[in-house]
């Protein structure tokens, strides 16, 4: 579950601007409240924040880059098949 | 011996690669694209790999992480593999999503135990659905993966040992990481088992600088001319391998003239039978 957890959280740290900020502040703080290891919360401490910063904001370009995804009904995905 | 050369299929080149099948061995089609696909499309794939030898490129598995994968993905996938009968399909070591949230490309996990038994466990459910293992690919990343206990080079290898799986070994991926966080590139292909390297992509990139501190790495961004660096690589795999390799130059955008491509295709060649040859001479 832990790396489950560390996943989760790099996940969230990649998309979201608002987590990024927070965690750079404390990261400490955020690593515990996502129920990291000890282990876990120190290898984060020593975060890449260079990398950090560089790897969200190519994910941001790759995901407005990509075509919007409307939610289709299984009939409607059904008939596209046809 | 065989190695077979080839282009990503994109619609952009489609024209220029169906008028050169004469220079083109193979094509690598993102299988993505098609899953929610009409049934014209699928058709038109179908018919595409009676043309030309096929594989199947997937972008958004997820398979190197500690979350299991989701059976409803690999189903699509089997569907297509079905259908189009690919010479081999390919997936990335990369983990695309967490608790919900989709990062929206490919993400380098943390490289530590935990994460190579999810990823064999995900492989292992891709071979039991999909009907056949994926190549995996390595991936260029710009964050050193957090949490990580080991090299990218044993971490890789443990996966394809874990799973007797095979590497679609990137070489531009391999030079951006190997630029960006210092590591030995030729270190990194020694230590793969020379037999497990199957195919091999060719892809350029650009520099770009963080905003914070003006520090520059290396992107794959499959929008430049393949470095001279990658070529070096190529026939270094070559002196390696004694095997048939299919390789593929993948280009997203910024497409020059197919001709600019297909001379690209001829230098890897030209890389590849070289090493060859240095590999035949020093074993004389």
């Amino acid at each position: 579950m832990s790396a489950q957890k560390l996943e989760a959280l790099l996940a969230k740290l990649y998309v979201d601007d608002q987590a990024r900020s927070r965690f750079l502040a404390h990261p400490r703080r955020e690593a515990l409240n996502a129920g990291l290891t000890e282990d876990d919360c120190a290898a984060l401490g020593k975060i890449d924040i260079v990398g950090l910063e560089l790897a969200a904001a190519s994910f941001a370009r790759k995901r407005a880059s990509l075509p919007p995804r409307k939610p289709r009904s299984n009939l409607t995905r059904w008939l596209r098949r046809r | 011996m065989n190695d077979r050369f080839g282009l990503g299929w994109r619609p952009e080149l489609a024209a220029g690669i169906l008028s050169n099948l004469d220079r083109i061995d193979v094509v690598e089609v993102i299988a993505d694209d098609y899953f929610d696909a009409p049934k014209s499309k699928r058709r038109a794939l179908k018919t595409l790999a009676i043309q030309v030898p096929v594989a199947l490129h997937g972008v958004s598995l997820g398979l190197a992480s500690s979350v299991p994968v989701e059976p409803t993905r690999l189903e699509q996938t089997a569907r297509l593999v079905e259908e189009t009968r690919p010479e081999f399909w390919s997936e990335h070591l990369a983990f695309v999503r967490g608790a919900g949230i989709e990062i929206g490309h490919l993400a380098a996990p943390p490289r530590t135990v935990a994460t190579i038994d999810g990823t064999a466990r995900n492989l292992a459910a891709a071979r039991t659905i999909v009907g056949a293992l994926p190549l995996v690919e390595n991936i260029a990343t710009l964050i050193d993966p957090p949490g990580s206990t080991l090299t990218e080079a044993d971490w890789t290898r443990d996966i394809l040992a874990a799973v007797n799986g095979a590497l679609l070994l990137d070489l531009h991926n391999l030079y951006a990481n190997s630029v960006n966080f210092g590591f030995d590139p030729y270190d990194f292909i020694d230590r793969m088992l020379q037999e497990k390297i199957h195919a091999i992509h060719l892809a350029g990139g650009h520099w770009i600088k963080a905003k914070s501190t003006n520090e520059r790495r290396l992107l794959d961004d499959h929008l430049h001319d393949v470095p001279e660096a990658v070529y070096d690589f190529l026939e270094y795999v070559g002196t390696k391998t004694s095997h048939p390799l299919t390789v593929i130059l993948e280009r997203d955008g910024r497409y020059p003239p197919i001709e600019v491509l297909l001379n690209q295709l001829d230098r890897a060649r030209d890389a590849l039978r070289r090493g060859r040859a240095k590999r035949l001479s020093e074993a004389a």
